[in-house]
């Protein structure tokens, strides 16, 4: 049963922040996408703001990590 | 790298000062900063003041601005011609190319009018052509055509004429036919032929409903067909014969003028450049005086070329760089043959202010090393150095293609490094088919090895940004904000290691005298920064910790690389092997270029460069003449 837990807890620490990480990219990606079609020079800046909030999945995954084999 | 630049004054007599702008526009290398000027000091008789033209150059500039003008339209009107540029001086004939001008543009307006009008109806006629001809073989179905009212009607769509069918049947009670077929165009036409009792309400039945007739000259409303469309043939082979004539005077006129034109635009245009700098001098009675900057390297080579041109009477000296225009200093990027290709990066960036750092070279060394710590693939690293290898050969350098491939090349070397460290070759396939074993570590399995193994690059890393940060400080002359960055440095250190402390307790390193060394420091950081102090050195500590993302990336490239050679092994059929895993792979080495370059500007833009990097310096933007035309 502990295993059950200690699986279950692992998936939250990485599923949470995996769907925050997904909407904070889907409101970002929409706004970069509005801002590319009348800057496209800024297409790195954008790409860079796209990839910001994928720290939390990170850091989730990591946690999630620590929980299995800790 | 941030080229040294130097703050420079040109002083000389008032009446040498055109030419003096004429040599630095020529040498291309200053920029000039009227700025600067507010604060020179100078005895109230000779109190500076904005240069104002006299009456003569007033005269010469309205002249001048009025000839390119005109120059200006009858270069617009003239064709292209092979002649180039004439190696005419135009200023002795200056007087005499005003008045040609007026002349020749007067014809090349005349011509370009007629040419126009030529154009438009040649046009016409072979708009017409289509739609006859489309409509010869309708005409030739209907019996006594000589007693039929014919238009000729283009329709948008099916639509349109379904509508169109109904309202001309009720309009003339039956007594017309609609024929329709398609032009070469593409486009749907029709021929209507109707009694001619009944023609002028069916001619207002299509004015109200917006349908285009077909436009047809009046003379030749009442030929046959046939003849029609053979009259409309000569009509436009006389409107095309008239047009190259007309095509060929225009050609002569810019045979002959077009160079020396050419020539005359690009001198005026120098000269009226030259005016507008005026606007950048300030002048006392008897002197001119302009500030600016430019590289210091070329400061002695224009002192004596300014020697030279004015025999000692106009004299450059370079003045030192105080703090208040430390920020005014404009920038000037340059970096060695490695690091050059490396600027597509920090383009992304604003330019860096003076006092701070060039990115670039930053970039060029940590970006590879990331880069191959993330991919770390044997297999994959040689890919990309293949296609790094091609993109640099296949184009011209200094383009961006060829600044890819070099930056891929470098990236891939890493990869491979990394990639025997790791002992992966696509996968664990160099371990299956090769007997490869990682030198380091196993990634698939050593999780938190790896984990470790980023943070302490992480601190490495932002220690490293917060020692440039400190740096940068007493650049900029502010001991106490660089000693509060070595501050932060400290407490950073000893947080670090009270943590590996503690979860890697050692005899030596005893986490409670290090948190007690924070806890010291930290009032010192409170009371030079604020409140804000402690939040800082949580931020910092979550810029360390992000660069966990060099493991958790990594680990899912390995694991994905695994995925498609397992998967590869299920099929039972090598063929069918070989496409699913090599497809795999390819997604996979798609990703696996695009995530760590994502995540290696990431980490440099926002954990690295947060550090010490200060944005929104002025580019440096030097005088210089518009880009000479060929000359023949």
């Amino acid at each position: 049963m502990d295993k059950v837990w200690i699986a279950f807890a692992a998936a939250l620490a990485v599923g949470l922040p995996a769907i925050a990480t997904a909407w904070a990219q889907s409101r970002i990606g929409a706004a970069g996408a509005g801002t590319l079609a009348e800057k496209p020079e800024l297409t790195g800046a954008i790409i860079i703001l796209v990839a910001i909030p994928e720290t939390m999945v990170i850091l989730g995954f990591v946690v999630a990590a620590m929980i299995l084999l800790m | 790298m941030i080229i040294r630049m130097a703050k420079v004054e040109i002083v000389g007599p008032k009446q040498d000062l055109l030419n003096t702008l004429d040599l630095l526009h020529n040498r291309g290398i200053f920029q000039p900063d009227p700025q600067l000027l507010e604060r020179v000091e100078l005895a109230p008789a000779d109190r500076l003041q904005a240069l104002v033209l006299d009456e003569q150059d007033l005269r010469e500039r309205s002249f001048f601005q009025n000839l390119h003008e005109r120059v200006a339209a009858l270069l617009a009107l003239l064709p292209e011609t092979a002649n180039g540029v004439s190696p005419l001086q135009p200023l002795p004939v200056m007087e005499l190319l005003a008045e040609l001008v007026d002349q020749h543009l007067a014809k090349a307006r005349e011509q370009a009018g007629l040419l126009t009008e030529c154009r438009q109806k040649s046009e016409d006629l072979e708009h017409s052509l289509v739609f006859w001809r489309a409509l010869e073989p309708l005409l030739a179905g209907l019996p006594h055509a000589s007693t039929l009212e014919l238009f000729g009607i283009t329709i948008r769509d099916t639509h349109q004429l379904q509508a169109l069918e109904a309202l001309l049947q009720e309009r003339t009670q039956g007594r017309c036919l609609i024929s329709t077929a398609t032009t070469t165009d593409g486009e749907l036409v029709g021929l209507v032929a109707t009694d001619r009792s009944v023609a002028a309400s069916l001619r207002q039945a299509l004015t109200d409903e917006r349908v285009p007739e077909l436009p047809l000259d009046a003379d030749l409303a009442d030929l046959s067909l046939p003849r029609r469309i053979a009259a409309l043939h000569q009509r436009l082979e006389e409107q095309l014969s008239r047009c190259r004539q007309i095509e060929a005077a225009l050609m002569e006129l810019a045979r002959r003028w077009r160079p020396v034109y050419r020539r005359a635009e690009s001198w005026l245009e120098e000269r009226l450049s030259l005016y507008r700098a005026t606007a950048t001098a300030y002048t006392t009675r008897l002197c001119f005086i302009i500030e600016g900057w430019m590289a210091e390297a070329g400061v002695a080579a224009l002192q004596a070329d300014l020697n030279q041109a004015f025999a000692g009477k106009v004299v450059l000296e370079q003045q030192a760089i105080l703090e208040e225009d430390l920020d005014q200093v404009p920038v000037m990027l340059r970096n060695p043959g490695y690091f050059a290709p490396f600027e597509i990066f920090s383009r992304l960036l604003p330019l860096p202010k003076y006092s701070s750092y060039d990115p670039t070279p930053l970039i060029g060394l940590f970006f590879p090393i990331f880069f191959g710590m993330i991919l770390g693939d044997v297999g994959y690293g040689m890919l990309l150095l293949l296609i790094g290898f091609f993109l640099a050969k296949h184009y011209p350098p200094q383009h961006l293609p060829s600044d890819i491939g070099k930056v891929l090349g470098a990236a891939a070397l890493y990869t491979i490094l990394f990639g025997f460290l790791y002992g992966e070759l696509f996968g664990d396939l160099g371990e299956q088919w090769l007997g490869l074993h990682p030198l380091w570590f196993d990634r698939g399995k050593a999780i938190l090895p790896m984990g470790v193994f980023a943070v302490s690059v992480g601190v490495m890393h932002v220690l490293l940004g917060i020692t440039l940060g400190a740096l940068a400080e007493l650049r900029r002359h502010h001991p106490r904000k660089a000693l509060l960055k070595l501050t932060m440095l400290v407490a950073v250190l000893l947080l670090v290691l009270a943590l590996v402390g503690w979860f890697y307790p050692q005899s030596w390193l005893q986490t409670g005298p290090l948190l007690i060394g924070v806890g010291i420091l930290m009032p010192v950081l409170i009371a030079a920064e604020g409140l804000l102090a402690p939040l800082e050195l949580l931020k910092t500590m979550g810029n360390i910790i992000s660069y966990v993302r060099i493991m958790a990336i990594g680990f899912s490239s390995v694991l994905l690389a695994i995925v498609a050679n397992r998967l590869g092994g299920m099929t039972g059929d090598v063929m069918v092997g070989i496409l699913v895993a090599g497809l795999l792979h390819a997604f996979n080495l798609l990703l696996g270029v695009f995530a760590p370059t994502v995540h290696s500007l990431r980490l440099h833009y926002v954990e690295f460069f947060s550090k010490f990097l200060d944005l929104g310096g002025r580019r440096f933007q030097p005088w210089q003449k518009p880009p000479r035309k060929r000359a023949t």
